[in-house]
C-alpha cells in the first residue's frame, strides 16, 4: 500500500457521502482558485513542512521553552509565597489570571467554530485553515485550563472541586458558576481534542506511509491502524460529521458558561443577560484574529500560499468585521441598559468605565475591537498581508483589554463606595502571562513542524469538489 | 540490584521520608519541643476556659477597669470591667492593644547596659546590683543627687518613690505626662480655686459646648465621656441632647457634634467671651461678686455678634444658633480647650468657659470635684523642662526614668536630651522598650508590664482600682515597687514585696478591712462604691476680678492669615506610646481612614491656594524644623489649618513605630505657655512646599461619597415621626422594604430558593448609627479576639488590610463636614451572594442563620469576595506573621488562617459555641444578651447589639423593628442579618 493507494482510496471513499450533501451545491469552493492544486501537490506541500527543522526553528523553540520556564518559576514562587505576589486585593480579587483564562478560552473558540460550524455550513474556505485552527483551539484550551490553577489561593487543594467520594459526603457546589466552568471546559477540551485527532487520522496515516524508522513507528501508533479502507472512510466521515454536530453547541455553550462566571454574580457591570452572546461573539472575534495571527506567518514560512489563499484570509477578515460589529453592538447595549435601568449603581459603573481610572482600557477595547476591524471594509486592506496581520494583533490586544475592563473594571467600583479600589498587575503576573503565551506558541510551533498543519484530506476534498470529481 | 544496594536505598529512602515528615517547614515558626501535661494545674486554671482577672488599664492616665482573659497561662484578651465606674465594661482601642505591649516583639527581655557606645545585655541580678550600687554612691555624694522622673502612677507607688527619694535626701519624683492639661488646671485654679481636674457629669447635661475638648479621642477619660456623652446625646424618647463643637478642626469629637463651628485657631476664647456677653445680658443671678460681674460685662461687651464673627470666622447665624441654644438650655455644660488647642489663648478659653459654667449654674452641679482625674498630679511641662534645664547646671548623680519618653513627646526638648545623655549623670530608664529616651540612658532596666504586676491606680481619686498580674511573667523583670523596696530597706519590707506593701497601705488607709476585703477588691478590680456626691462650695463671689481682667486684657489676636499647624493627640496613639502596637497602626484613623502614616490634613481651599493635590507629598516647615508628609484633603479642618496627629515618627521604639509616619511635635515651638506652663500644640507661620516626590496614602477607603446610594442613612429629628408611617414596598434601592432574614421574609415572587429554616436561633446584629462615634474600639476588639493578621503599610496601600470589622466613614452628600460612621462587618445574609458562587461550599449557611466560612474547605477562588456587595470578606494574600512572642496572644478558640484562604466576620462564632455549651450544661436555651461578640462587648457607646432574631423579646429583634432600622443594599434581596439604625440629625 503506497501513497497513491491511500490517495485514491480517499478520493473514492470520500465521494459517496460527499455526493449526497453536495447536491445542495453550496459551491463555496467555486470561488477558490485551486485549479492548479493536485492531490500530489497538496501532499508534497504539507509533507515538505515536516522536513528536518532549521537551527532558527530550534532557537525559537528554545526561547519559547525559556519563556515557559520563567512562567513556571513565577508560579512556583507564588505557590510558596502566597497569591499576594500578584497585584490583586479586595475589592479586585480577580486579576490577570482570570483575564488570561477568559482570553485563552476565547481564542479556543474559533478553532471549533471553523472546523465544526463552518463545516456544517459548507463554508469551503475553512478547509485550508481548519487543522491549524483546531490545533490552536486545543492548545488554547490547555493554556486557559492552567489559569484557574494559577489563580486559586490553595492550588494544592484544587481537587476539592472534583466530586470525589469522601467521608463527610461533601460534594462540589453545582450552584457555582465555577463548577459549570469545570464541566464546560473539560467537556470542551475532550471534544475538541477528539475532533482534532479524528480529523487528523488519515493525514497521520499518510505521513506514516511516507516515512521510515522511528518516525514510522510513531506515526504507526498515532494513526491507529488507519488503512484507508472503504469501511474506515465511511466511519470516519460519519464520525467527523457527528463530532461537528456535537462540537457546535459546545462552541456556544463553553463561552456562555464562562460568561456566567460573571453574569451570575451580582456585581454591577457583570450582572446582565447579554453576557452569553456577547462573550461568544467576543470569543469568536478574538479567535479569528488569532487565526490570522497564526496563519499569516505559517503561510509564509511553509509556502502555503497556494493552499491558504488570499481568499481564505479575506473570508476570515470579513467574518471579523461581522463579529466586531456584534461586540460593538454589545458594548452599546450595555450602556443603553445601564441608562435605561435608571439604576444609580449600574449607571455609575458604566460612567466610570468610560471616564474613570481604567478608561484607557475601555477605549483600547472599543477602538481595537470595533473600530479598527471596520478597516476591513476596504478590499485593499483586507487583501494586504501587513494590514491583515497588524489588525489581527490589534484585535487580540483589544480582546485582552475587553476582559480586563469587564473583570477589573466592574468589581473595582462595586456597590459600596467605601470599598472601591484599584488593581495593577505585578511583574510576577507578567511573568506568568509571558509563560502562558510561550507555552501556547511552543506547543503550536512544535505541532506545525511535526504534524500536518493543513488537513491534506480536506484539501483534497476541496480540490476534488472544485475539479468536479465525483459529480 | 543486589541485596545490599536494595537495603541501602530503602534505608536512605526511609530517612529522607522521615525528615520530610517534620511539621510544615514553611508556616510553623518552630515546633514545640516539649509537651507537658498539667498534673498540678494552678487553682484557677481550667483547660479550655478563659480565666478573667480584674485589673486596671495603664495605657493612659484615665485608668479604666479591665478584665484580662487568661487561657492556659497566656493572656489572650482584655475587656472592660463592667463593675468599674470609669468605663463600665468598655474599652477603647488603646486599651484593647495593651496586650501588644506585653507581647511586643521589641519588648526587652533583659536589662541593657551601655558600653562602648553599644548595648550589652546583662542579667537582672547584675542590673539590680548596679542599681543598688549607683543609688548608694549617688546618695552618699550629697543632697538631691538621686532624681526621678515618672509617668503618672498610682498613689501607692508614687508615695513609695517619694519615700525612697527622701531616704536618699532627694526631692520627690517629677511626674511627667506629655498631655498634662496645664491650661485647664490653671483655669480651674483661677476660677474655682482648685488646681485639679474635676470630672464632669456630662450625662446629665442637655446642652454640651466644647471649645476643642476632644473627650471622645483622648481628653481626660475618653471611654467614660464617650459613654456619658451618649447617655446625653443618643436619641431617647424622641429627643436628644445637643452638642456644639467650637474648634478650627473637627477631630472625632467634633465629627459627632450637631454643629461644628470652625473658628480661627486661637479664637476659641473670643467665642467664649461672646457667649459670656450674651449670658450676662440675660441678667440671671450669677453668684459672682458685683465687681467681677461688672468687670466681666466690661470685658465681654466688646464681643458682640459682629465682632465675634469677624474675629473668629464663624458666621453670625451659626454664632446665634449657639447663643440661642445656650439661652434655652436647662442644664448646659461647657468644656474648654482640647489638648491640641494649646494655643496662647487656651488659658483664656478655659477661664471663660469656667466662668460660663459658673454663671450658668452657680452650683456647678455637673462638675464633680470629688472625682478628680488622676492625671492632675502631672507636673507642668514648664516644670519638667525647668528641672531638666537645671540638671545641665547641676547634674544629679543618678537619674531614674520610669516609663517616660520626654525626648519624643516634648517639642524642642533639647535640654532633656542633653541632661539624659550627660556623662556626669548615670541614667537608668525603667522601660521595656528602646525608645528615644531610653536609648540615651546608661542602663535600661525593663520592669514588669502593668498586666503582670500588683499595684493600685485610680484614674479618679476616690474609688480604689487595683492591678493584679493576669499572667505569668514573660521575662524575669521585677516590678518597680519591688525594686524600690529593695533599694530603700533591704530587708524590712522587701520580703513581702510590693504586694505586701500595697495591702499594708490599703489597710492603713482603711480602704479595706482585712484579707476578705482585699480578695474582694482584687476580684472586682477595686472598690467601686462611689461616695455621695457633695455640692460644690465655691469661693463666694467667684474668682478675683483683677486677675480675670488682667488675663483677658492679654488676649492674643487669633491667627488671621497664613497657615497654622495643630498637632493633635489621636484616639489611636495618644501621646505616642501606642505607636509600637501593630493593631493601632493598622486600624486606620477614624477620620482620614489612613493607617500607618501621619498625613497632613488640609481643607480643599488650602490645597487650591497652595497648589497641592490630595495624596501628594509635601514638606511642612516652621522655624523649628521641617518634615515630609502626605497631604490629605478633608473638610474636617478649616481653611488655612494644617492638622497632624501626634504619635508616630519615632526614631526608636521598635519595628512597628520606627520610620512610620512623622512626628509633628518637631515643628512646634519649644517655649511653654508663660501662664500655664503648658506646651503649645498650635503654631503659626507654617510653610508648605511640594517635594515632587510621589507619596501613596495607606488609606483603606475608596470613596467618601455615597454616590446617591442608600448606605449610611440619616434621618432628621423632626422627621422621625414620618418613618413610622411610611411602609415601604418596591424593588428599587429607595423603596425596598426591610426584609427579615427569617422564613417570614420569604417572598415567592422574589426568592428562587425556599427559605432557610433555623433551629431555635437566628443570630443577628443591630448597629445604632446614632450612637456610633466612630472610635474604632470595636475593630480593635475584633483584631484581638479573632487573630486577624497585620499586613503593614505596603499591603494596606495595596488594599489588603484584614479587618473583619471596619468603621467606614462617609461624608454627608449635602454637607461634607458632616460625617457618618458606619461599622461594617459581614452581614450574614439569608440570601448570601457569597454562598452560591463558591464551588466547594466554603461559605456555608448554618442552622442558626450565620454565614460560616469553612477555612479548611476554602481553596481560594475569591469568587465569594467578588460577589459580596458589602466587600467585607478578607483574603489571606500571604501567611501573616506574628513575630515572637506576639503569637502568644492568639486566641486558641479561633483558627489562625494561612495563605490562600478567605476569611471574614464570624459573629464571634466561638463565643456562640461557648454559650451553647453552657446552655446545654444547664439545660436551657441561650438567654438574650448572653452572647456578646468582641465588638459589641467593647463598644463604649453601646451602639452594637447582638442576639437572636427569632426571639420576639430580644434586644436585636426590637431594634430590627425600630422605624429607623434598615438594611444596607437591602434591595439586592440579600436579606442581611445586620440592621442599621439611621443616624438622627438634629438641626440646632
Amino acid at each position: 500500500m503506497g501513497q497513491a493507494e491511500a490517495g485514491t482510496s480517499f478520493g473514492r471513499a470520500n465521494r459517496q457521502p460527499m455526493r449526497s450533501r453536495l447536491d445542495g451545491s453550496y459551491g463555496a469552493n467555486r470561488n477558490l482558485p485551486m485549479t492548479e492544486l493536485t492531490f500530489a501537490k497538496i501532499d508534497q506541500t504539507v509533507l515538505d513542512t515536516l522536513r528536518p527543522a532549521s537551527g532558527r526553528y530550534w532557537l525559537a523553540v528554545f526561547l519559547l521553552a525559556l519563556g515557559i520556564m520563567l512562567g513556571a518559576a513565577c508560579w512556583l514562587y507564588q505557590i510558596f509565597t502566597g497569591i499576594g505576589v500578584a497585584g490583586m486585593n479586595i475589592p479586585v480579587a480577580w486579576g490577570t489570571y482570570l483575564i488570561n483564562f477568559v482570553f485563552w478560552v476565547g481564542i479556543a473558540h474559533s478553532g471549533t467554530l471553523i472546523s465544526a460550524i463552518l463545516h456544517l455550513f459548507r463554508a469551503g474556505w475553512r478547509n485550508p485553515i481548519a487543522r491549524a485552527a483546531e490545533t490552536m483551539t486545543v492548545f488554547a484550551v490547555c493554556t486557559a485550563g492552567l489559569f484557574p490553577f494559577i489563580h486559586v489561593g490553595r492550588v494544592w487543594l484544587v481537587y476539592f472541586m472534583l466530586p470525589l467520594p469522601n467521608q463527610r459526603t461533601l460534594w462540589p457546589n453545582f450552584q457555582s458558576p465555577l463548577m459549570f466552568d469545570v464541566v464546560a471546559i473539560s467537556t470542551y477540551l475532550t471534544v475538541s481534542s477528539l475532533f482534532w485527532y479524528t480529523g487528523m487520522l488519515p493525514d497521520l496515516a499518510r505521513i506514516r506511509d511516507t516515512s521510515d524508522g522511528l518516525r514510522k513507528k510513531i506515526f504507526t501508533t498515532l494513526s491507529l491502524g488507519w488503512t484507508g479502507e472503504h469501511e474506515q472512510w465511511r466511519h470516519y466521515v460519519r464520525i467527523y460529521l457527528f463530532f461537528a454536530a456535537l462540537a457546535t453547541p459546545l462552541v456556544i455553550s463553553v463561552h456562555s458558561v464562562v460568561s456566567w462566571d460573571f453574569a451570575l454574580g451580582i456585581v454591577p457591570g457583570w450582572h446582565t443577560t447579554i453576557f452569553a452572546p456577547y462573550f461568544v461573539a467576543g470569543a469568536i472575534h478574538s479567535g479569528l484574529a488569532m487565526v490570522l495571527t497564526l496563519m499569516i506567518p505559517l503561510r509564509k514560512i511553509f509556502n502555503y500560499e497556494k493552499i491558504i489563499t488570499m481568499h481564505v484570509l479575506e473570508s476570515v477578515a470579513k467574518t471579523i468585521i461581522f463579529t466586531g460589529l456584534i461586540v460593538g453592538f454589545a458594548y452599546g447595549t450595555e450602556y443603553f441598559i445601564a441608562w435605561y435601568s435608571h439604576n444609580t449603581v449600574e449607571m455609575e459603573t458604566f460612567r466610570w468605565r468610560a471616564v474613570g481610572d481604567y478608561a484607557y482600557g475601555f477605549w483600547i477595547m472599543v477602538i481595537c475591537n470595533t473600530l479598527t476591524p471596520l478597516l476591513f471594509f476596504f478590499k485593499k486592506i483586507r487583501t494586504t498581508i501587513p494590514w491583515l496581520f497588524g489588525i489581527s494583533i490589534i484585535v487580540n490586544i483589544g480582546m485582552w483589554y475587553e476582559r480586563f475592563v469587564i473583570i477589573v473594571g466592574s468589581v473595582g467600583h462595586g456597590f459600596l463606595p467605601n470599598a472601591w479600589g484599584l488593581y495593577r498587575p505585578t511583574l510576577i503576573e507578567m511573568g506568568i502571562m509571558l509563560g502562558a503565551f510561550s507555552l501556547f506558541f511552543f506547543l503550536f510551533v512544535l505541532f506545525v513542524k511535526h504534524m500536518p498543519s493543513v488537513s491534506m484530506t480536506e484539501m483534497k476534498e476541496t480540490v476534488a469538489e472544485g475539479e468536479g470529481h465525483g459529480h | 540490584m543486589d541485596r545490599r544496594t536494595f537495603l541501602k536505598i530503602v534505608g536512605m529512602g526511609s530517612v529522607s521520608m522521615a525528615v520530610g515528615c517534620s511539621p510544615d517547614p514553611y508556616n510553623a515558626p518552630r515546633p514545640e519541643k516539649n509537651l507537658f501535661s498539667l498534673i498540678h494545674a494552678p487553682e484557677d486554671m481550667v483547660v479550655g476556659r478563659t480565666s478573667w482577672y480584674a485589673t486596671t488599664c495603664r495605657e493612659c492616665p484615665a485608668g479604666c477597669g479591665i478584665l484580662a482573659g487568661n487561657r492556659e497561662g497566656r493572656l489572650i484578651k482584655v475587656e472592660g470591667n463592667p463593675l468599674h465606674p470609669v468605663n463600665r465594661g468598655k474599652l477603647c482601642m488603646r486599651g484593647q492593644a495593651a496586650l501588644q505591649g506585653v507581647y511586643n516583639p521589641d519588648r526587652l527581655r533583659s536589662p541593657y547596659l551601655k558600653s562602648d557606645g553599644g548595648w550589652r545585655a546583662i542579667t537582672f541580678a547584675e542590673a539590680e546590683g548596679m542599681l543598688l550600687e549607683k543609688t548608694a554612691q549617688a546618695a552618699g555624694s550629697g543632697d538631691n543627687r538621686v532624681r526621678m522622673v515618672t509617668e503618672v502612677i498610682g498613689d501607692t507607688l508614687l508615695q513609695l518613690c517619694t519615700e525612697t527619694l527622701t531616704q536618699y535626701k532627694s526631692a520627690p519624683p517629677l511626674v511627667f505626662e506629655p498631655l498634662g492639661y496645664e491650661s485647664l488646671k490653671s483655669a480651674n485654679e483661677i476660677v474655682f480655686g482648685v488646681r485639679g481636674l474635676p470630672s464632669y457629669r456630662m450625662q446629665q447635661a442637655d446642652l454640651l459646648i466644647a471649645f476643642g475638648a476632644d473627650f471622645l479621642d483622648t481628653w481626660l477619660s475618653p471611654v467614660e465621656y464617650a459613654r456619658k456623652f451618649m447617655q446625653m446625646h443618643a436619641l431617647d424618647g424622641g429627643g436628644k441632647g445637643r452638642f456644639f463643637f467650637v474648634s478650627p478642626y473637627q477631630t472625632l469629637t467634633g465629627a459627632n457634634a450637631d454643629l461644628w463651628l470652625d473658628c480661627r485657631p486661637g479664637s476659641e476664647a473670643v467665642v467664649a467671651l461672646g457667649l459670656l456677653r450674651e449670658i450676662l445680658k440675660l441678667g440671671r443671678p450669677t453668684g459672682l461678686s458685683r465687681k467681677l460681674r461688672y468687670q466681666l460685662g466690661n470685658t465681654a461687651s466688646a464681643y458682640d455678634k459682629a465682632t465675634v464673627s469677624k474675629l473668629t470666622g464663624i458666621s453670625v447665624q451659626d454664632f446665634e444658633r449657639l447663643t440661642e441654644a445656650l439661652r434655652r438650655a436647662g442644664r448646659p455644660l461647657v468644656l474648654g480647650a482640647g489638648l491640641g488647642n494649646g494655643s496662647s489663648n487656651s488659658l483664656q478659653t478655659d477661664v471663660a468657659v469656667n466662668l460660663l459654667n459658673l454663671i450658668l449654674d452657680p452650683d456647678l452641679s455637673l462638675f464633680d470635684f470629688e472625682q478628680r482625674h488622676r492625671v492632675e498630679v502631672a507636673a507642668s511641662l514648664f516644670d519638667v523642662k525647668e528641672t531638666f534645664r537645671k540638671f545641665a547646671e547641676d547634674p544629679p548623680a543618678l537619674l531614674l526614668l520610669n516609663n517616660v519618653n520626654p525626648v519624643y513627646a516634648v517639642a524642642g526638648g533639647g535640654e532633656i536630651e542633653k541632661a539624659i545623655s550627660n556623662p556626669a549623670t548615670y541614667t537608668v530608664a525603667f522601660n521595656s522598650f528602646m525608645d528615644e529616651t531610653s536609648v540615651l540612658a546608661d542602663l535600661i532596666f525593663p520592669v514588669r508590664h502593668f498586666l503582670e504586676t500588683w499595684d493600685e491606680y485610680s484614674g479618679k481619686q476616690v474609688p480604689v482600682s487595683t492591678l493584679q498580674p493576669a499572667m505569668g511573667r514573660l521575662t524575669d523583670s521585677p516590678t518597680l515597687g519591688d525594686l524600690l523596696l529593695k533599694t530603700v530597706d533591704g530587708n524590712k519590707r522587701s520580703a513581702e514585696g510590693y504586694k505586701g506593701h500595697l495591702v499594708g497601705r490599703m489597710l492603713s488607709r482603711a480602704d479595706i478591712n482585712g484579707e476578705l476585703d482585699w480578695l474582694k477588691a482584687v476580684q472586682q478590680g477595686g472598690i467601686h462604691q462611689l461616695p455621695e456626691p457633695k455640692r460644690y462650695k465655691g469661693r463666694a463671689g467667684g474668682p478675683a476680678a483683677e486677675k480675670i481682667e488682667e488675663l483677658f486684657s492679654t488676649l492674643a489676636e487669633p491667627h488671621a492669615s497664613g497657615l497654622t499647624l495643630a498637632a493633635v493627640p489621636t484616639v489611636r496613639f495618644f501621646d505616642g506610646r501606642g505607636a509600637n502596637r501593630p493593631w493601632l497602626c493598622e486600624i486606620p484613623d477614624p477620620i482620614t481612614r489612613v493607617a500607618w502614616q501621619t498625613p497632613v490634613m488640609m481643607h480643599p481651599d488650602t490645597l487650591k491656594q497652595q497648589g497641592l493635590k490630595h495624596g501628594e507629598s509635601v514638606q511642612v516647615k516652621t522655624d523649628r524644623g521641617n518634615l515630609e508628609a502626605p497631604v490629605y484633603l478633608t473638610h474636617s479642618v478649616r481653611p488655612g489649618m494644617l492638622v497632624m496627629g501626634i504619635g508616630q515618627g519615632h526614631t526608636a521604639y521598635g519595628r512597628y513605630a520606627e520610620g512610620q509616619g512623622t512626628n509633628p511635635l518637631r515643628l512646634l515651638p519649644a517655649e511653654t505657655d508663660p501662664r500655664t506652663g503648658g506646651p503649645h500644640f498650635v503654631t503659626g507661620g507654617v510653610q508648605v512646599a511640594k517635594t515632587g516626590r510621589k507619596a501613596k496614602l495607606a488609606n483603606t477607603d475608596g470613596s467618601r461619597s455615597q454616590h446617591g446610594r442608600k448606605i449610611a442613612l440619616t434621618v432628621g429629628l423632626d422627621s422621625l415621626a414620618d418613618l413610622t408611617k411610611k411602609k415601604k414596598s418596591g424593588l428599587t434601592m429607595s423603596d425596598f422594604p426591610l426584609v427579615l432574614p427569617l422564613p417570614e421574609g420569604y417572598d415567592p415572587k422574589l426568592d428562587f430558593y425556599t427559605p432557610h429554616q433555623h433551629e431555635g436561633y437566628r443570630w443577628a446584629m443591630a448597629v445604632d448609627m446614632d450612637r456610633c462615634i466612630g472610635c474604632g474600639a470595636c475593630a480593635a476588639g475584633c483584631y484581638a479576639e479573632n487573630n486577624i493578621g497585620i499586613v503593614g503599610d505596603k499591603q494596606v496601600m495595596q488594599g489588603r488590610e484584614m479587618a473583619w470589622l471596619s468603621v467606614e466613614r462617609y461624608e454627608d452628600p449635602d454637607d461634607a463636614r458632616q460625617l457618618v460612621f458606619l461599622p461594617l462587618m459581614c452581614q450574614h445574609c439569608d440570601n448570601a451572594p457569597c454562598e452560591s458562587v463558591c464551588p466547594v461550599y466554603a461559605p456555608h449557611h448554618n442552622k442558626e442563620g450565620m454565614n460560616n466560612q469553612i477555612y479548611n474547605r476554602c481553596i481560594g477562588t475569591r469568587f465569594c469576595s467578588q460577589n459580596c456587595p458589602y466587600k467585607v470578606r478578607r483574603f489571606n494574600w500571604f501567611s501573616w506573621r506574628w513575630p515572637e512572642p506576639l503569637e502568644l496572644q492568639l486566641n486558641p478558640n479561633v483558627t489562625v488562617r494561612s495563605k490562600g484562604v478567605m476569611e471574614k466576620c464570624s459573629f464571634c462564632v466561638q463565643r456562640i459555641k461557648q454559650a451553647h455549651g453552657l446552655a446545654k450544661d444547664e439545660d436551657r436555651s441561650i438567654r438574650d444578651g448572653e452572647i456578646v461578640p468582641a465588638c459589641v462587648q467593647t463598644c463604649p457607646t453601646e451602639a452594637l447589639a447582638f442576639g437572636n432574631l427569632m426571639d420576639p423579646g430580644s434586644k436585636v429583634r426590637k431594634l430590627a423593628e425600630d422605624p429607623r432600622a434598615y438594611q444596607i443594599m437591602g434591595y439586592l434581596n440579600t436579606k442581611p442579618a445586620v440592621f442599621y439604625l439611621k443616624k438622627v440629625i438634629q438641626k440646632v
